[in-house]
């Protein structure tokens, strides 16, 4: 029994972890990254970390953390 | 500051283009209309009003001459029944001059109205900017009201032409991010530019939208 909650458990955030592949979504996280001024060129493919927590991986290598926090969109380079 | 005022000032721009163009035909009827009436007055006298008629002929093209000369050169021969000779002469001058009432060219395109209440709908609405994406705009506008307003309470360090370019910068984003999936709204905003800036400019007129 206890098992199978934490397979269950395992596959629910690993699900979230994984990396999500939505084009919108890497438009729209490539689109913030730019209108922040932030070198990324392409975003490749992005992780959903929680609610409008993303980390996106660019093209050229640079990972940023992309999130709101109190009504702004917050733009952290990993 | 309000939510409504950065897409406010974001879209500022939208549904120009399509009150220009509807305003560009009325001009047109009103100066051939203008024009005819003029013709009637002046043609009690013959040797005039042929002149007349050629000044107007030459800059406008061929097209509807045909109904106004044939009735100018009407009317010129019945007042004056003397002058045969002049009254010959007057009727080649209106044919001539006939082309020019048609092609009254298309008058220069009136400003259109700013409606920042649609613009910001249709940012809101519009499906070519991704939510996080809007969001981020909306925080840029909003830093950009507050150094306007802070112009306009006296801070002068950002001066006007200095917030100029920070504001074609921001506008510029925008249209980046639409022209290629919402060029109406964009086409929309960059025609409403300057009147946008008109309003950030404007203290009292900023102090509406907020």
């Amino acid at each position: 029994m206890n098992r199978a909650l934490i397979i269950v458990a395992f596959a629910c955030f690993a699900a979230s972890a994984i990396a999500a592949d939505d084009p919108k979504q890497r438009q729209d996280l490539q689109a913030v990254i730019a209108l922040q001024g932030k070198p990324c060129g392409e975003v490749v493919s992005y992780q959903s970390q929680g609610d409008n927590d993303f980390v996106a991986t660019c093209k050229d290598g640079n990972r940023y953390r992309v999130y709101v926090k109190e009504g702004r969109v917050v733009v952290e380079k990993k | 500051m309000n939510t409504a005022l950065p897409f406010t000032f974001c879209a500022g721009a939208l549904c120009l283009a399509a009150c220009t163009t509807s305003s560009a035909p009325p001009p047109p009827p009103q100066i051939a209309e203008v024009q005819k009436p003029s013709h009637p007055a002046e043609a009690p006298k013959p040797s005039q009003p042929a002149e007349a008629p050629h000044s107007t002929a030459k800059p406008k093209t061929e097209a509807a001459p045909p109904k106004p000369a044939p009735a100018a050169a009407a009317a010129k021969p019945a007042p004056t029944p003397a002058p045969s000779k002049a009254a010959v002469t007057p009727p080649r001058a209106p044919s001539q001059a006939a082309p020019a009432p048609a092609p009254v060219p298309a008058a220069a395109p009136a400003k259109a109205p700013l409606d920042l209440k649609s613009l910001e709908q249709r940012l809101k609405d519009t499906d070519a900017i991704g939510v996080l994406t809007k969001l981020s705009l909306k925080n840029q506008v909003d830093d950009l009201i507050a150094r306007f307003r802070a112009y306009h309470q006296g801070v002068q360090p950002p001066t006007l032409p200095q917030l100029r370019p920070n504001f074609e910068l921001l506008v510029m984003k925008v249209l980046s991010l639409l022209q290629d999936k919402d060029p109406g709204l964009a086409r929309d905003i960059s025609a409403s530019r300057e009147a946008i800036w008109g309003v950030l400019a404007d203290k009292s007129k900023l102090a509406q939208y907020t």
